[in-house]
């Protein structure tokens, strides 16, 4: 088989592994919320409906898989070198971890929370360029290999975590509650769920541009100051496919499409945001912010009531302490093969390629903060009183760090990483 | 504090004991009366808990407490956020006024940035002490817990008071119908057969399975402290060598600090061609490299190293190709590449003394850039070098002097003696290049110099007596001899972290009284699995149980 018909494959399957996620979805919300339509006996249906959409999640996985594969066989290494591939392998090993824990704990509802998450990853791996791109060279090493693909591994078994700590929280919660506590409890699972709709916003927002062909171009000069205190002017051109409600610093149209009467940029990038493509981040966070407050909106305006209290019912039967010890526990699984991926792989990778096995660049510093937080949560378990809601808000908040650590820091911070580019 | 520390059973305890050493009734309340027991430690009284600590000891104490642990890894952790905010003086290679480049570049912020020291956050003092204050931390707290557990669990007791059992987080409570005794020998091949070693006394059991988990943690800080030692000691002079040498094509150098010379003797760089790119960088001028690779040897000096004027003899001692993820590395001395330079570089010129009245020559001579010799004898003249200068240019006050050390614009002054010439000899200034000749106006020099320039030159006669090299390439020359323990550090961490990750350390204990069967269960993590275990242990000894049935304080709305 040639190179394309590998690629080509590995294409479909990527395509076919994500909608059978999005059905195994909908199959996992069935089994939940079915148990409660009449003329059905609720134990009976659970378990038929789990066992149909974990079929389908390990079909869906397979697909994934397959992709896997076969882009690995056609570009010759394996597929994690930029942010698709990355993401796209992260969301794999979400799938995967999910399936372990599963396979573990056969709790049909965690399904209904690991695999929006999966969707989500892969969804914003879609974002990226597909194609596949040579390698330079402080790239082509095997340690980078395990590195990464290690890293992500532990990642995804703090994703699971966060999955589950969310669901003890949104059992837990007391949304009818008046005082202080339930107030400020449900304000932040409020928040939570804003979050990840955010990253929905961003992703519809992206897909529904790139489909229109929406396209504005920026000339913007940027001033560097080098080293020996010299300035150099460059002129650099910035192609934004999100409408520009914020314009790079200094910079004139060159062109730009007319979106809903908009068709001069709203503002203008501050000028402390640096760099060429800065500007087009800063304008893709407020487009996601946007977005997502639409989305959320619109939620809100359908069932008129706060989407926790929404979904919260659905986890009646659950036993919170049993999604506190999944949390735990997929954490615990998550931190040895995190510790090996992002820290001491990290570090035998770039003893080889820089000849120092840590610099403090800003992306290894991210993964010892997220290593040094996670080492916090499981000293902070041994105490008493810290099991249950404490732990779990700590789960929650972990994955916000490591997600910082993937694309926030890409997005905000330059570094020696910066080469798996974001947009 | 409790001082009596006497358990009922007869056992006197340490005080700070939480559950009886012997019978494991709880000496201390943790929590509220009948909650599921503390387990930590397995109540044994921690090292720090003593009636009177002194000075010492209370040093001990604060670095003894997780809780300040848990402090120290958040202060850490927050000082690491702040470095990650602006780029670290020590990313850049030589940054003149870093004050004035992050007021320049980050604005205001930048300026309160670096004058708070946060432009080298990492090697801050309070960053150094935090890691240490972590280290002590480490060993520490791992030494006032290791031991009393060691202690705790190596004379466990087998029959345990009721109370410890109906307080674990898995019980059973059940009416068994044949003798005790019949029962616990029933019991202890279905126990083995799970892979617990098994102890029982009379109507008493215990099973217990790989304790060897609950050292994992006090592994893992062993691992970290031999880890932190290593970074730390790092920095004494000799362990550690980060040097950036240029190499120029063909030539030995000596590499700063050592008895090693390097010679590169080819530096090839391969870009990527238009077909391998994607359609994305296809036609739009943009070089993607593909390789860099220097061909380098080895040498190390056997004798005449330090006398400058003789020629060190070299033996080589390794032959590598030098490639971005693929360093040269000779007992720990290793050479990354790391940049490189294309611009043809001067190595050396052969040129000819000539009388310009008479046209007559003297000989040729071979002066090389790096390493001339202090004098010519060319004919009648002597070429006496009295100075030179590798980047070539005249300061404020009119003086020849050196931009850098990198042959740019090198420059030669001579002393010269001989026929028609003063006494005490005459001064000229050379320029190897020919397009730093006119530029420097090598001639209007040497007028001022005292006019030999009319009388004699120097020139080049053909392009064979000019040696370039054609690219340089810059490697990266490092030596750390705290590497193997740094490895080892982490070996032991990783080691540690999967010996307390992934087994558990299991017990169960059981004990019957008047056909009565009591089970208590324990486990470091993972009590989902040890209900099951339990669960499948009770079943061939007829003992039908439902899994959640055996959860103990829990589950209780």
């Amino acid at each position: 088989m040639s190179t394309q018909d590998l690629l080509e494959i590995s294409k479909q399957a990527f395509m076919y592994s994500f909608f059978l996620y999005c059905i195994a979805f909908i199959a996992f919300a069935v089994a939940v919320i079915g148990k409660s339509w009449r003329n059905r006996d609720p134990v009976r249906h659970e378990r038929k409906w789990g066992r149909i959409s974990f079929f389908i999640s390990s079909v869906g996985l397979l697909g994934h898989l397959l992709y896997f594969g076969t882009r690995w066989a056609g570009a010759g290494r394996i597929p994690v070198s930029n942010m698709y591939e990355f993401m796209s392998f992260l969301s794999m090993m979400i799938m995967v971890a999910f399936t372990i824990v599963f396979l573990i704990y056969r709790k049909t509802l965690l399904g209904l929370f690991a695999l929006p998450i999966a969707v989500i990853v892969m969804a914003y791996a879609a974002v990226f360029p597909a194609e596949v791109q040579p390698l330079i060279p402080s790239l082509k090493s095997i340690w980078l290999y395990i590195h990464v693909t290690l890293a992500a591994t532990g990642e995804s078994f703090f994703a699971v975590g966060f999955a589950a700590a969310f669901m003890y929280l949104l059992r837990t919660v007391n949304f009818d509650g008046k005082d202080k506590v339930d107030r400020r409890q449900k304000w932040w699972v409020e928040f939570t769920m804003f979050s990840i709709i955010m990253v929905i916003g961003f992703i519809v927002a992206v897909f529904a541009f790139r489909a229109s062909g929406y396209q504005a171009v920026f000339t913007s000069q940027q001033i560097t100051t080098d080293t020996a205190g010299q300035t150099t002017t460059k002129e650099d051109k910035v192609e934004y496919n999100l409408p520009p409600i914020v314009a790079p610093y200094n910079s004139k149209v060159e062109s730009m499409q007319s979106f809903a009467g908009l068709d001069q940029p709203l503002l203008h990038a501050p000028s402390w945001v640096e760099g060429a493509t800065a500007g087009r981040k800063l304008n893709t966070i407020v487009w996601s912010i946007v977005g997502g407050a639409i989305i959320y909106l619109l939620l809100r305006l359908l069932v008129r009531r706060p989407l926790g209290k929404l979904v919260s019912p659905l986890l009646k039967g659950l036993d919170p302490d049993d999604l506190d010890e999944i949390s735990y526990r997929a954490i615990a699984i998550g931190f040895p093969i995190f510790t090996l991926g992002a820290l001491v792989f990290a570090m035998i990778w770039a003893q080889q390629a820089w000849g120092r096995f840590w610099g403090w660049d800003p992306k290894e510093v991210w993964a010892l903060i997220s290593w040094l937080y996670y080492s916090a949560y499981l000293h902070l378990r041994l105490s008493r009183g810290f099991q249950g809601r404490k732990a779990s808000w700590i789960a929650v908040l972990g994955f916000l760090v490591i997600m910082f650590t993937l694309v926030g820091v890409n997005l905000v911070i330059a570094g020696l990483h910066s080469y798996a580019g974001t947009n | 504090m409790i001082s009596n520390t006497k358990c009922e059973c007869g056992h006197q305890n340490r005080v700070g004991t939480v559950l009886c050493e012997a019978c494991g009734k709880p000496l201390i309340e943790l929590g509220e009366a009948g909650e599921v027991l503390e387990m930590r430690y397995d109540g044994a009284a921690r090292r720090s808990q003593r009636a009177n600590p002194n000075f010492i000891d209370q040093i001990w104490n604060f670095f003894s407490s997780v809780k300040v642990a848990i402090y120290l890894i958040i202060l850490t952790l927050l000082g690491a956020m702040l470095g990650t905010v602006f780029p670290q003086v020590s990313t850049f290679i030589n940054l003149q006024n870093p004050e004035e480049y992050y007021k320049k570049t980050y604005g205001t912020l930048g300026g309160i940035y670096y004058s708070l020291g946060l432009a080298d956050t990492y090697n801050s003092w309070w960053f150094i002490l935090l890691l240490v204050m972590i280290g002590s931390s480490l060993v520490i707290c791992s030494l006032d817990r290791v031991l009393p557990l060691y202690k705790a669990l190596s004379k466990q007791k087998i029959k345990k008071h009721m109370e410890f059992l109906t307080r674990q987080r898995v019980v059973y409570q059940g009416p068994i119908l044949e003798r005790a005794e019949e029962w616990i020998r029933r019991a202890t091949p279905v126990l083995k057969k799970k892979g617990y070693r098994v102890h029982s006394e009379g109507a008493a059991l215990l099973a217990e399975k790989q304790r060897f988990s609950r050292w994992g943690p006090y592994v893992i800080h062993i691992g970290l402290i031999i880890f932190l030692l290593a970074v730390l000691f790092r920095g004494l002079p000799g362990l550690h060598m980060d040097e950036y040498v240029s190499f120029p094509e063909g030539e030995a150098k000596r590499i700063p600090g050592t008895t090693f010379y390097l010679k590169n003797e080819q530096f090839t760089v391969n870009y990527y061609s238009e077909k391998e790119l994607p359609k994305e960088f296809q036609n739009t001028g943009k070089m993607l490299p593909k390789l860099f690779q220097t061909k380098a040897v080895l040498y190390e000096c056997t004798s005449s190293c330090e006398d400058p004027s003789k020629t060190p003899v070299l033996k080589e001692v390794a032959r590598h190709d030098i490639e971005v993820n693929k360093p040269l590395d000779y007992k720990g001395l290793v050479a990354y590449q790391y940049d490189f330079d294309l611009t043809p570089k001067l190595r050396s010129v052969q040129p000819v003394l000539v009388n310009k009245v008479t046209g007559e020559e003297y000989g040729k001579f071979k002066l090389d850039m790096m390493n001339p010799k202090r004098s010519y004898t060319l004919g009648p003249y002597t070429l006496e070098l009295k100075n030179k200068y590798m980047d070539f240019m005249l300061n404020d006050d009119g003086e020849p002097t050196s931009k850098s050390p990198n042959p740019n614009a090198p420059a030669f002054l001579f002393l010269v003696k001989g026929p028609d010439l003063p006494k005490e000899g005459a001064q000229f200034i050379y320029f190897p290049k020919q397009i730093d000749k006119a530029r420097f106006q090598q001639d209007l020099i040497n007028e001022k110099l005292g006019g030999i320039e009319k009388k004699l030159d120097l020139d080049v006669k053909a392009m064979s007596d000019v040696d370039f090299a054609k690219s340089t390439s810059f490697l990266n020359i490092r030596m750390d001899r705290a590497m193997p323990f740094v490895w080892t550090g982490l070996a032991i961490v990783m080691l540690g972290l999967v010996l307390g990750f992934y087994w558990t350390h299991r017990r169960i204990w059981l004990r019957i009284d008047d056909g009565q069967l009591t089970l208590g269960g324990h486990t470091t993590k993972n009590f989902f699995g040890l209900r099951r275990e339990v669960v499948s242990i009770l079943k061939p000894l007829g003992v039908e149980v439902d899994e959640k049935s055996l959860d103990n304080g829990r589950n209780q709305e």
